[in-house]
């Protein structure tokens, strides 16, 4: 068994609970274990980094330490929660001055932030660790019926310098996981862009028009649904789709799944186990 | 093997460009020409390009210059991406082509069209004369060429690599929230108002502030962070970005614009619960008649969904909150030092 810290994400503990229940049901089968840190905190949203740098590196200096207190990687399944404490973890690794000013603070509270542990997405652990023979192995109801549009979100892909996985214009983790689940991936050209969740409380409009050009492409490519590493994009996606579509005068919709969604129903869970009619759009 | 020895080996080959074409005074519609010429690895998208228009086709329009990628001139889409096309190898684009062997060039997006691979600069123009992109002295009138304006190296530093911007547009047209909306600032725009306001010699820092706090503003970029990943000269226009809000949060306070607010919640509930309440996010951030608004029917279905973010005090607070509060406040006290040393 591979163990993992487990960060909480927020909109995961409140909105999207699905995405933490489809991994508690399957990551035994695939041999994983996926230990949650309840002392986490918010991470700041990449918002925190300038409102109060310094508050944003206390607050992801210790978010890393708890990992690594337990001598452990730390994952993620929010996009926007992974680039921001990869970022705040460059910022600390990059400057001693900081990192000693918060661990000056983390002591207080028998922990220290050292650089140890690695931050890592689930699809990178899934694609890393596990590794996609392995997870074609333990398939037991191949998704061959369905043509998958990847939405991969923005903050598992840029900036580049921060998460470095995938390429980020052209990106492929999440295409190579749906083939390994026996899906058929779509060439889909909003695959590496935005949803839009950033500014959707400031600059709705905007955000809904972005929302719309994503599901209109994945509904002409006749997408069976789209898959997202990122509940916030899920967010937007499946929770504002009826809005989005009516403002650009569509008249459709697709479903939208969550990554740990899709492997859940490739090893052979059902819908309603892993709280796929939650969604808004089912 | 065969084939990547083959490739190394390899000094010339017949390649396709794919070259977006449109004249409005004359086509209907935009469409693309196919120009199969034999390319030299180390040739650039440029030079090629230069070769059509010398011997294969005089109408095709492009603007190009410096051929050194220091004017910013040739912007355009190569495989679907923003660059210049002086400092693009032919060869490095051939893993990225959709089809094997065609490189297609398009105009760069979020600009008005002029012809072909030539777009209007103009409504850029027009958003830096909005935002004032240039230094206005502060020195009186009486100094000007009599005095320097002597600048430290550490003040020189924080805007060095804003002062590498040629103005290439590449960021401009892979701009997120620029195609959804035509009057947005814009990146380019966002990192010269950056690079003025934290010029010391500059006298008109509260005015243009005072400007990119306003709709279609700073508080409108989603962070996609697809500006910087795109710059031609690798500049971290994000840094630019968040330096804008952070300097608006210290000199304008946090309740000034709707972007400030959603911002600063952030920071209360983090020091509060540990956790984000995003059921009041909405009307802390825009108030109640807006959230009602907007949000009523969305919030009906999710209720039905059951997927509704809990009310303020059903969010349970992270474990550990209250030994974890006294290390946020004491950051505050740091922050709150370091202000005031920076201002003496």
């Amino acid at each position: 068994m591979k163990r993992y810290a487990y960060y909480l994400s927020c909109i995961n503990e409140s909105m999207t609970k699905e995405v933490d229940r489809s991994i508690d049901l399957w990551q035994k089968d695939l041999g994983l274990e996926f230990v949650k840190l309840h002392e986490s905190t918010c991470c700041g949203g990449s918002n925190l980094d300038y409102v109060s740098p310094k508050h944003f590196a206390l607050v992801n200096g210790r978010n890393i330490a708890l990992a690594e207190k337990l001598g452990l990687d730390l994952v993620v399944s929010c996009n926007t929660c992974l680039m921001t404490i990869r970022t705040a973890k460059k910022k600390l690794d990059e400057s001693p001055e900081l990192k000693q000013e918060v661990n000056e603070l983390l002591k207080k509270e028998g922990l220290e932030y050292r650089g140890t542990s690695n931050v890592r997405h689930l699809l990178w652990v899934l694609a890393e660790d596990v590794g996609f023979e392995a997870i074609r192995q333990k398939v037991k109801v191949p998704l061959k019926n369905y043509r998958i549009a990847p939405f991969y979100g923005c903050h598992i892909l840029r900036p580049s310098t921060v998460l470095g996985k995938d390429d980020p214009l052209e990106p492929s983790t999440l295409d190579m996981m749906i083939e390994a689940l026996g899906g058929t991936t779509l060439p889909y050209e909003h695959k590496n862009r935005c949803c839009g969740f950033h500014t959707l409380l400031v600059a709705e409009e905007e955000s809904l028009n972005v929302a719309a050009e994503a599901l209109e492409e994945a509904i002409e490519i006749k997408a069976d649904f789209i898959v997202t590493p990122c509940p916030l994009c899920h967010t937007v996606l499946d929770g504002y789709q009826a809005k989005a579509l009516k403002h650009a005068n569509i008249h459709s919709s697709i479903p939208v799944f969550h990554l740990s969604e899709m492997v859940g129903l490739a090893l052979g869970y059902t819908e309603k186990q892993l709280g796929i009619k939650r969604h808004i759009v089912t | 093997m065969t084939g990547a020895l083959e490739l190394h080996t390899e000094e010339k080959r017949d390649i396709t460009l794919r070259v977006f074409r449109f004249n409005p005074q004359v086509d209907s519609k935009p469409y693309f020409d196919d120009y199969t010429i034999q390319i030299e690895k180390g040739i650039t998208v440029l030079r090629s390009l230069n070769y059509i228009k010398e011997h294969v086709d005089a109408s095709v329009s492009f603007r190009a210059f410096c051929q050194a990628g220091i004017c910013g001139s040739c912007g355009m889409r190569i495989n679907g991406i923003s660059k210049l096309a002086c400092t693009t190898q032919v060869w490095d684009e051939l893993s990225k082509c959709r089809e094997a062997g065609i490189i297609k060039i398009e105009p760069l997006r979020n600009m008005p069209l002029i012809k072909d691979l030539i777009v209007d600069m103009d409504p850029l123009v027009d958003k830096m004369k909005h935002y004032s992109n240039w230094i206005e002295t502060r020195m009186p009138e009486s100094e000007i060429g009599k005095k320097e304006f002597l600048v430290s190296e550490e003040e020189f530093r924080k805007y060095d690599k804003a002062t590498d911007c040629i103005l290439c547009a590449s960021c401009v047209s892979e701009c997120t929230i620029l195609r959804a909306h035509k009057e947005y600032v814009s990146p380019a725009v966002l990192l010269k108002s950056y690079r003025m306001n934290v010029d010391t010699r500059d006298a008109i820092h509260d005015v243009r502030l005072g400007e990119l706090v306003k709709d279609h503003g700073v508080w409108d970029c989603t962070h996609c962070y697809r500006c910087q990943e795109t710059c031609v000269k690798h500049i971290p226009i994000m840094d630019a970005i968040h330096g804008i809000r952070e300097d608006a949060i210290e000199v304008r306070g946090a309740r000034d614009t709707s972007g400030a607010k959603h911002a600063e919640a952030f920071m209360e509930d983090i020091e509060k619960k540990g956790k984000l309440v995003e059921a009041t996010l909405p009307i802390r951030t825009n108030g109640v008649a807006w959230t009602l608004q907007n949000l009523l029917p969305m919030a009906m279905k999710m209720i039905m969904k059951r997927r509704t973010p809990p009310p303020p005090p059903l969010v349970k607070p992270a474990k550990g909150m209250k030994k974890f509060r006294e290390l946020f406040r004491e950051m505050t006290e740091h922050v709150k030092a370091e202000q005031k040393s920076h201002k003496k």
